[in-house]
């Protein structure tokens, strides 16, 4: 049984259709790319699997609960770090942390320990007193993916894991993430970044329009006679004839 | 600042003139509003402001109200318009660039085109000043036919009305932009209002407050006085934006940790939503004494309105009755406060549900609301010497009135207030339902004086029925929020 199980997705925003049937599956241990251009249902498709959003149709199931009528039980389960970071709170990341901790029923200690640990990772230590909103955006993304990660989910949803994070910072990011889904938990990232992608993902799916229109496996690098991933998502996206996304010509121009 | 870029001059616009800059401006503030709120229901606003003001004009007048108390209310209601109007001068600095920043492209455009940040918010502001001005103050000028009856010279009182409005106004924008220049130039915020509510005493203990109120209803005065007070208007609004920093950054604050603590210490089942809510309240500018400001600054206005009725009608209200009822008004703004700086979709990434939050958001209300509203009312009625049964009915009325209007506001608004302002349709009813508590609570307060036991028993149910329904109200804005939420 699949982590993430997801079978005829489709959601609505009014006359736009942001999910048009997407189906794919995420096993325990894979680290999934989710990759596609601007608008193509990369937020609303984590948000519905977060049971932040109620979908029109389909079935979605993730560590065999149902975001769509259990959404407390679902995000109780898994860790999320939203695309558009953290509104300006007046909280200082320790006092955050522990808020986090204490809405996910985690002990004080274990919070304590955590945002140690986590501030140290990512380098935030000096600013643990430093109230929310003054941080940078690159602190407060730090802040953000320790408040992911604080209760080792089995399942974490990420949107643009590395956004506004400094280069050595972005390493380390990137092999915990490798690490994290090595330990039997499922990583899901949505990413504009094919490079990233290419490096740290063991299976990525490639949308475009509400869809998925392919997936490739990128355990044991690519296949001979295959394209680079770049050219299999602009080749797939452009098959798609995706308004907003520019044509290997225009590209190649 | 040591120097200043090309791009600070505050002539400099780059390519593009104040006028083209203006008209795009106003086109940015009109997609806005219609986007938030419908195109029609955001251009029916103007009509609502209209219908209200004439209505409480005429329905003031038929009470026996004097004209110069209707007129003095208006330009009352426009200077703290104004005063409103002008914290966009906040959108300049990245004080509150969270909050007008993601509205406005144009805005933030200084931090990528050749454009002086300076310019920009002076040609914004003075948008803001025109665009309100035609939408808001000149519908409440139309209450001027109300005053002075339909004649040939009615389109000539309108405008001379809308005049003195939209001066007042402005002079409500430029102190507020004065203030926040004073601000970016490291004035500590306490300073400022230590300066203010001295100025405010001052004005007070010297008699001249009639002075001031004759100054700001230019229309009652000379036309010299109205000149000065535009020409003095206009120089503070120079000097405010000359003033102003455009580079100003507030150094990081920090802060010791009391989260644990606090939230250990309250006894509820969200304590932890509560306690993000009551830090988040206490450590923005102003801290905990902004939403008893703003209902100390209600309770002044009341007061001095209630002063102004006596010297010329020789009624007093019952002063527990008046000001129970008045003060729950006050629910809007503490609530305001407690959301401010909050988004109902940030809470989405944890596993509480959005009930939960409202509940929280109701708990903190009444954390906070509660001594909000006490101490101003304890102060009115010793100050205006209410007897002992209209003082016990008035904490009833304040108390239930209080949460009803929180229960009709989060009902109506959910976590965004501020927005609704600005929608037809949701301010009517808003406006419909403060109406049919507050007004017989008034004519009660006014008609019979002291109250009789049978009036007070009847109002005291009437107070605690509207507190259930604020609580009934509350309540469902939960799961009707969640519903908008997770299917629109």
């Amino acid at each position: 049984m699949g982590a993430i199980r997801v079978d005829g997705l489709r959601k609505s925003y009014g006359a736009v259709e942001a999910v048009a049937g997407m189906n794919f599956t995420v096993e325990r241990g894979e680290l999934y790319g989710f990759l596609g251009p601007n608008g193509a249902g990369k937020t609303t498709t984590i948000r519905t699997l977060t049971g932040q959003v109620q979908p029109d149709a389909g079935t979605v199931r993730v560590l065999e609960t149902d975001p769509a009528t259990e959404p407390l039980e679902t995000r109780r389960k898994v860790g999320i770090l939203p695309e558009q970071g953290s509104p300006p709170s007046f909280l200082t990341p320790r006092e955050y942390l522990e808020f986090v901790g204490e809405v996910r029923d985690l002990s004080a200690d274990r919070v304590a320990d955590q945002t140690v640990a986590w501030a140290e990772r990512l380098g935030f230590e000096s600013k643990l007193e430093t109230l929310h909103t003054d941080l940078s955006r690159g602190q407060q993304q730090k802040v953000m993916i320790t408040q992911a990660f604080i209760h080792e989910p089995d399942v974490v949803f990420i949107d643009e894991p590395l956004a506004n994070l400094d280069p050595l910072v972005q390493e380390q990011v990137k092999r915990f993430l490798i690490s994290y889904a090595a330990g039997d938990n499922a990583v899901f990232v949505s990413t504009h970044n094919i490079d990233v992608a290419e490096e740290i993902c063991t299976r990525v799916g490639i949308v475009a329009d509400g869809q998925l229109v392919t997936e490739r496996s990128l355990d044991n690098g690519a296949d001979e006679g295959e394209g680079s991933l770049l050219e299999l998502f602009l080749e797939r996206v452009e098959a798609e004839e995706t308004r907003d996304t520019p044509t290997l010509e225009h590209l190649g121009s | 600042m040591t120097g200043s870029t090309t791009s600070d001059r505050p002539d400099s616009g780059g390519g593009l003139s104040t006028r083209r800059l203006l008209a795009v401006l106003f086109r940015e503030e009109w997609r806005m509003h219609t986007q938030l709120f419908g195109g029609w229901r955001f251009a029916l606003f103007p009509v609502v402001i209209a219908v209200l003001a004439v209505g409480a004009t005429v329905a003031l007048l038929e009470t026996g109200t004097a004209q110069g108390t209707i007129v003095g209310g208006l330009h009352a209601l426009a200077v703290a318009f104004g005063l409103y109007s002008g914290t966009a001068g906040f959108a300049g600095s990245d004080m509150l660039e969270n909050v007008f920043g993601r509205l406005s492209l144009l805005l933030s455009s200084s931090t990528t085109l050749p454009l002086s940040r300076r310019w920009l918010l002076g040609v914004f502001l003075l948008k803001d000043a025109l665009f309100y001005g035609v939408a808001f103050v000149l519908p409440m000028a139309l209450s001027s036919a109300a005053l002075t009856g339909f004649s040939a010279a009615t389109p000539v009182a309108v405008g001379l009305f809308w005049l003195s409005l939209c001066l007042v106004f402005a002079v409500g924008m430029a102190t507020t932009v004065g203030l926040i220049a004073i601000r970016t130039r490291g004035v500590p915020p306490w300073t400022i209002g230590l300066a203010v509510g001295l100025s405010v005493v001052g004005i007070w203990a010297t008699g001249s407050l009639g002075a001031v109120q004759s100054v700001l209803v230019p229309v009652r005065g000379s036309a010299i006085a109205a000149g000065g007070l535009a020409v003095s208007t206009i120089v503070v609004a120079m000097v405010s934006l000359v003033a102003y920093n455009p580079t100003y950054g507030r150094p990081s604050r920090t802060a010791t940790d009391r989260f644990a603590r606090l939230s250990g210490a309250l006894p509820f089942e969200n304590a932890p939503l509560v306690t993000k809510s009551l830090l988040d309240l206490a450590r923005s500018s102003g801290g905990v004494w902004k939403p008893f400001v703003s209902a100390s600054i209600l309770l002044a206005l009341v007061a001095a309105l209630v002063g102004v009725v006596d010297s010329i009608t020789g009624i007093v209200p019952a002063p527990g009755i008046f000001f129970g009822g008045v003060l729950g008004l006050s629910a809007f703004t503490t609530y305001n406060w407690l959301t401010q700086f909050d988004s109902l979709e940030a809470y989405l990434a944890y596993p509480v549900s959005i009930a939960d939050v409202f509940r929280a958001k109701r708990i903190a209300f009444v954390l906070v609301g509660a001594p909000t509203v006490a101490v101003p009312y304890l102060a009115a009625v010793i100050w205006f010497n209410a007897t002992l049964l209209d003082a016990v009915v008035g904490a009833i009325l304040l108390a239930g009135y209080a949460l009803y209007y929180y229960g009709l506001t989060v009902y109506i608004a959910g976590f965004d207030p501020n927005e609704f302002l600005f929608d037809a349709v949701r301010f009517a009813t808003f406006t419909v339902g403060v109406a049919v508590a507050l007004v017989p609570t008034l004519v009660a307060g006014f008609v019979v004086v002291p109250p009789s036991v049978e009036l007070a028993a009847a109002l005291g149910v009437g107070g605690v029925v509207m507190g259930v329904i604020g609580i009934v109200l509350s309540s469902r804005a939960g799961p009707r929020w969640d519903a908008k939420y997770r299917t629109e």
